[in-house]
């Protein structure tokens, strides 16, 4: 299966923010989406999820054209994504945040919200313990029951790894997920990014950090001032000469 | 263990405290129609808790919806002289039909905005029943609706009707917030791009929430002109749907007794205190007190061990007396 973008094109105003950009996100694939900070790799995202809609190019599953989806459609549709700044009540439990991720898969019906029959209450107890599984998983916290807000920032960014995953997406979209976390956290989600693509889930991997991207990814997209100046596998990416450019600000020191 | 009913302490309390009244009233019986007033107030308070505690999303047009309720019934059942019963459907279904029309472009508004919108819904249907002319009966309203065939002049079997259908809410109102769709609500009330990344249609589910307080309303309209008898186009006002905010605000909008104890509060002190300017000052007062000290209620001000997590996953018993036992790390 693959979720692609194709020939996307978005301005904001008269500043162009995307020039005819296609990226590929396949089943069991790790991709990487590197580039300096305005490149447009969170436009990218936000066109990907139907949070922004790009004014030329298409976006598809499978072929099929969900352009037109808004972001909760295409959630229904199997996509799952974080955000650059995690969104969470923080006074709502860890436990609560992680059961949220089940919604798109298992909501019950209108009129079922009201009634709690004894299989919805077998089932919501079921979803409780994959939550918590997924708390253990990813180390979030001894008690799932403490709020939010008690979390680390590195924390608050796995909680919303694990919540995208309690949704059994078959694509995760994560938009910087490694910014501002401690090394050890940076290898559980390493380790938790592998073993979705092992699930055969296609990852989307957009971050600022290219090391922590080239070491995961198998394929890498290097985004510069709204335009893919590189792709291919992790190394090539790396030492291509534009993308030095971009990270090393403008002007090539001799090496 | 977990409680397989989540339902079973708020409607504990809730039953006890109307076996309470019950046995209160049959020394001074003017308790009971207090305790209906109240009761259809809370018909009306419940459904907005529910919305704006948990949803977020506030309206101040809860009057309105029950007016065109009682309404709806005191047409029907007067001049087509059909029973009250026939009646019901129709005066539940209008308000949530308008609501669930109107809902979709005002729901997206921010709170203030959102406020004076369906405020001025209030305005619209107030002046509407005024100018109705013989269909509304103008400034008059309507009288001689006929009283409820389970019910009839029986101000016992009334309290205890309003009661009932009061409690019915309390449970399915538990058992959605304990449900997914009550997390879903929660994070609509948090933040809206959240809970579509959650999957969650906001505007619909917004819409049909919307939808079932005002049907809630309608219910409470139906009842309201069938144990009174009358509807005039000042006795379900605008100043109601304030009033009932009021009762959501300071009961306690997060929690699911908060509306009811609001209603309470509200009624029983509109009986004791004489004129408007002292009820005025009164409930300013309160409200003002509330927000300050207590913004979330007067239900927070409850231990919080007695409370019910509505919203949230209850802690199972285990987990809950480890924390006690430990002394608590937070």
């Amino acid at each position: 299966m693959s979720f692609d973008a194709r020939n996307i094109s978005i301005a904001f105003g008269g500043l162009k923010v995307l020039k005819d950009v296609s990226v590929s996100v396949r089943s069991g694939v790790i991709t990487g989406l590197v580039g300096p900070n305005g490149a447009g790799k969170t436009t990218l995202f936000n066109c990907l999820t139907g949070v922004a809609h790009p004014q030329e190019g298409t976006v598809r599953i499978d072929n099929a054209d969900i352009s037109s989806f808004p972001l909760h459609q295409r959630i229904q549709l199997g996509v799952s994504r974080t955000f650059q700044t995690p969104r969470l009540d923080l006074d709502a439990s860890v436990l609560d945040a992680v059961m949220m991720g089940f919604y798109s898969r298992n909501k019950p019906s209108l009129l079922g919200g009201f009634v709690a029959s004894r299989g919805r209450q077998a089932r919501e107890k079921a979803l409780r313990e994959q939550a918590e599984r997924l708390i253990a998983q990813f180390e979030l916290t001894s008690d799932p029951y403490q709020r939010s807000s008690a979390l680390s920032l590195g924390r608050l960014r796995l909680l919303e790894v694990a919540r995208a995953l309690a949704s059994a997406p078959k694509f995760l979209l994560l938009d910087e997920p490694a910014a501002g976390i401690d090394e050890h956290d940076r290898a559980l989600l390493g380790r938790a990014i592998r073993l979705a693509a092992a699930d055969r889930i296609g990852v989307l991997l957009v971050e600022h950090n290219v090391g922590f991207v080239a070491e995961l990814s198998h394929h890498m997209v290097a985004l510069v001032r709204g335009q893919i100046v590189a792709e291919g596998n992790p190394q090539s990416v790396v030492q291509d000469e534009q993308v030095m450019t971009a990270y090393l600000g403008g002007h090539r020191v001799a090496a | 263990m977990n409680s397989a009913y989540k339902w079973i302490g708020s409607v504990g309390v809730l039953v006890l405290a109307i076996a309470w009244v019950s046995v209160l009233a049959e020394f001074q019986r003017s308790i009971y129609s207090t305790s209906t007033t109240v009761g259809i107030f809370a018909l009306l308070a419940l459904p907005l808790g529910l919305l704006y505690g948990q949803g977020g999303t506030v309206s101040l047009a809860q009057g309105a919806f029950a007016a065109i309720g009682a309404y709806t019934t005191a047409i029907i059942s007067t001049r087509f002289n059909l029973s009250p019963m026939l009646s019901l459907l129709p005066a539940v279904v209008l308000p949530a039909l308008i609501a669930f029309v109107i809902a979709k472009p005002i729901l997206r508004l921010p709170e203030l905005s959102l406020a004076l919108v369906t405020l001025s819904i209030g305005t619209v249907v107030e002046v509407a029943l005024q100018r109705g002319g013989d269909f509304t009966g103008s400034f008059n309203g309507i009288n001689g609706i006929p009283t409820l065939p389970f019910v009839g002049n029986s101000r016992i079997r009334a309290h205890f009707v309003i009661w009932t259908v009061v409690v019915v809410l309390v449970i399915a109102y538990v058992n959605y917030m304990s449900s997914l769709r009550g997390r879903a609500l929660n994070a609509v009330r948090t933040d809206h791009l959240l809970a579509e990344a959650m999957g969650v249609n906001v505007a619909l589910d917004l819409s049909l929430l919307f939808a079932i307080t005002a049907g809630v309303a309608g219910l409470g309209g139906w009842f309201y002109a069938h144990t009174l008898g009358y509807v005039a186009p000042d006795s379900l006002s605008i100043a109601v749907s304030a009033n009932v905010l009021f009762m959501v605000v300071v009961g306690g909008r997060k929690s699911v007794l908060g509306p009811i104890i609001g209603a309470l509060i509200f009624t029983v002190a509109s009986d004791f205190l004489p004129g408007t300017e002292s009820q005025g000052i009164f409930f300013g007062g309160i409200l003002i007190l509330v927000l300050l000290f207590s913004p979330d209620g007067l239900m927070t001000l409850v231990p919080r061990r007695w409370r019910q997590r509505v919203a949230a996953s209850p802690k199972p018993l285990a987990v809950t007396q480890a924390v006690q036992t430990t002394g608590a790390a937070r």
